[in-house]
């Protein structure tokens, strides 16, 4: 037994070029060396433009690709190990299940793969095919699935085992606002068991209400890791003040207190200050009779991030001769 | 080797063998059950003695053809569609080795020919009853060596499906099997391209499996006897082959990259 101290995941050096065309000589380094930790039971997102490597790094954890360089651990153990495969599970990018099998027969034989007893296995397939909504669809042949059941379909197949560490690529991906909320759901309801969550997205917003920590990646590389507020620059020398009320007067009081055009939000207004007329904006308004509901610190979204540090980075051509 | 091995191996080997039926790959055994249905009606009529052997002669080459084709098609789609349409990614990020999965293919596939044959034999001793002919147990002789030389063919292209596209690997197995079939080809490549140099000629005639070597078929239609030597020898030339051809399959599989 290794200590439950040990990391979910670590990733040391870990490096891979991509070799094209018969003689190799057009490569793609996907990773350059790349560390990483990930702590047990935290929700970790894993996120980069198109290109920037996630799926590379998912496929070398999985074993489907070999690294060129690196360590790699999971839940303590190395991953060469195969017993750390039994207590994880793997959602693929754009995942294929046999057009051939209905779902229930697809578990069974993941089951069979895993080691899992029958009768247990039948349990947890009919549980986890109620969780991703395909109870009805349990028998089925998935040639006749659309994209947003396979995609169901995978998640219950990564759930199967009762995982401790999860890895999904794009679990998101070809879902419905409903599949999509159901999954955001799995893995808060996995955190709360205690599980790790890895996954990757491009869904920003879902990252940013998910996610405990998570890692940028730009062109295999890692641009950032770390909880959302120690990522997000926080602006404190401006403020956003929201007020209800007061009419064109108190619009015009902000206006000569120093703010820019207000924003209007239905009965709510909207206004951006700096911290030095921050007072004198807050009495100004409310003398010429507007409510002020709330100051608060201008923060950047995750978005503006990634727009201010990924931008026009995707357009750069990638690939190099070796020489 | 622990249970959990086998247990694995035999889901792989038991799902290759519902794809191969569920994709109604079995369909060449209709061909092969109106090629026994029309050549027992035509020589219904005929009564002298060769008829017997015509329609055993026509019943083995018939098995072995459409198993050649059967087995080529099924070893390369098989194998090529797990890798080409990524359903092994899940598969492989389980507690299955790349080897377990191999041997799992192997042998669902070689059990899908095995059916295959067997309902062969059967529809060919189903025709020579209903036309009135006794049902030679000798015939099993040529019958089992076909088998093996199927099982042959799907390690092939097993073989050349881990490492090329479904349309490489079909040309190199057919290529494969064809100059093992006309294995005096290779050796008389020297009329056609007389530079070709001695230890290359030899080395591809050798290094080729003989699938002559699996053929009984005129010795046991024409009551040339075959001894349990002759099917020993042979039996330890497949394995030796079979042996050679999914080591390498093995390797090559076990050093590729999944992209
Ligand atoms: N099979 C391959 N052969 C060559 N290069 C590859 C291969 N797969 C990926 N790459 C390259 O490796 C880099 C990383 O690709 P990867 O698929 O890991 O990106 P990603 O972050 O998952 O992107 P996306 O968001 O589009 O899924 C890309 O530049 C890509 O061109
Ligand atoms: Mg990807």
């Amino acid at each position: 037994m290794q200590p439950a101290s040990s990391p979910a995941l670590r990733i040391d050096g870990l490096t891979k070029t991509y070799r094209l065309g018969l003689t190799g000589r057009v490569t793609r380094q996907a990773l350059h060396p790349l560390d990483l930790e990930v702590r047990r039971g935290e929700i970790f997102g894993y996120l980069g433009p198109n290109g920037s490597g996630k799926t590379t790094t998912l496929k070398v954890l999985m074993g489907l690709v070999r690294a060129d360089a690196g360590t790699v651990e999971v839940l303590g153990l190395p991953l060469a190990d195969p017993a750390w495969r039994r207590r994880a599970g793997y959602l693929p990018e754009h995942p294929y299940f046999y057009d051939y099998l209905t779902p229930a027969e697809y578990l069974g034989y993941a089951g069979r793969l895993l080691g899992l007893e029958t009768g247990l296995m039948a349990a947890r397939s009919e549980e986890l095919l109620r969780l991703v909504g395909l109870s009805d669809s349990r028998d089925v042949p998935m040639r006749r699935f659309s994209k947003g059941m396979v995609q169901r379909l995978g998640l219950a197949q990564a759930l199967l085992n009762d995982p401790e560490i999860v890895f999904l690529d794009e679990p998101m991906s070809g879902l419905d606002p409903i599949g999509r909320h159901m999954v955001r759901n799995i893995i808060l309801g996995l955190r709360e068991r205690g599980k790790t969550v890895f996954f990757s997205t491009h869904i920003l917003p879902d990252a940013e209400t998910l996610c405990d920590r998570l890692a940028l990646l730009r062109a295999g590389r890692l641009l950032k890791v770390g909880r959302l507020d120690e990522i997000l620059a926080i602006d404190i020398s401006h403020f956003e003040v929201l007020c209800t009320g007061g009419g064109a007067a108190a619009r015009e009081a902000a206006a000569a207190a120093g703010a820019g055009a207000a924003r209007e939000m239905g009965e709510r207004w909207r206004v951006e200050i700096g911290e030095p007329a921050l007072a004198a904006l807050v009495s100004a308004v409310a003398a010429a009779g507007a409510r002020v509901l709330g100051v608060q610190p201008v923060r950047e979204s995750l978005e503006e991030y990634f727009f201010r540090e990924m931008g026009g980075d995707t357009a750069r051509d990638p690939w190099t001769l070796a020489d | 080797m622990d249970a959990g091995r086998l247990t694995r191996i035999a889901a792989v080997a038991a799902n290759t063998h519902r794809e191969a039926v569920r994709e109604r790959v079995l369909y060449n055994l209709v061909f092969f059950a109106i090629v026994m249905i029309l050549s027992g009606l035509l020589l219904g009529q005929l009564s002298i003695r060769q008829d017997e052997k015509i329609i055993k002669d026509i019943g083995l080459a018939a098995m072995d053809v459409f198993g050649t084709l059967i087995g080529v098609f099924l070893g390369v789609s098989l194998m090529s569609k797990e890798i080409e349409r990524r359903s092994l990614y899940p598969l492989l990020a389980k507690p299955l080795s790349r080897e377990e999965f191999l041997a799992g293919k192997f042998l669902g596939l070689s059990f899908t020919l095995l059916v295959n044959v067997t309902v062969m034999a059967l529809g060919l001793y189903a025709t020579l009853l209903a036309t009135g002919r006794g049902a030679d147990p000798a015939l099993l002789k040529a019958v089992l060596p076909i088998y093996q030389g199927l099982v042959l063919v799907v390690a092939i292209a097993v073989l050349f499906s881990t490492v090329a596209s479904s349309a490489l690997a079909a040309v190199g197995t057919v290529c494969v099997v064809v100059a093992g079939r006309y294995s005096d080809v290779v050796r008389n490549m020297r009329d056609v391209v007389p530079d070709a140099p001695t230890w290359l000629i030899e080395g591809l005639y050798y290094a080729m499996p003989n699938f002559r070597n699996f053929d009984f078929k005129n010795r046991v239609v024409y009551g040339d006897p075959v001894g349990w030597n002759d099917l020993g020898f042979v039996t330890v030339y497949w394995l030796l082959y079979l042996a050679l051809t999914l080591g390498a399959a093995a390797a090559a599989f076990r050093s590729r990259d999944f992209h």
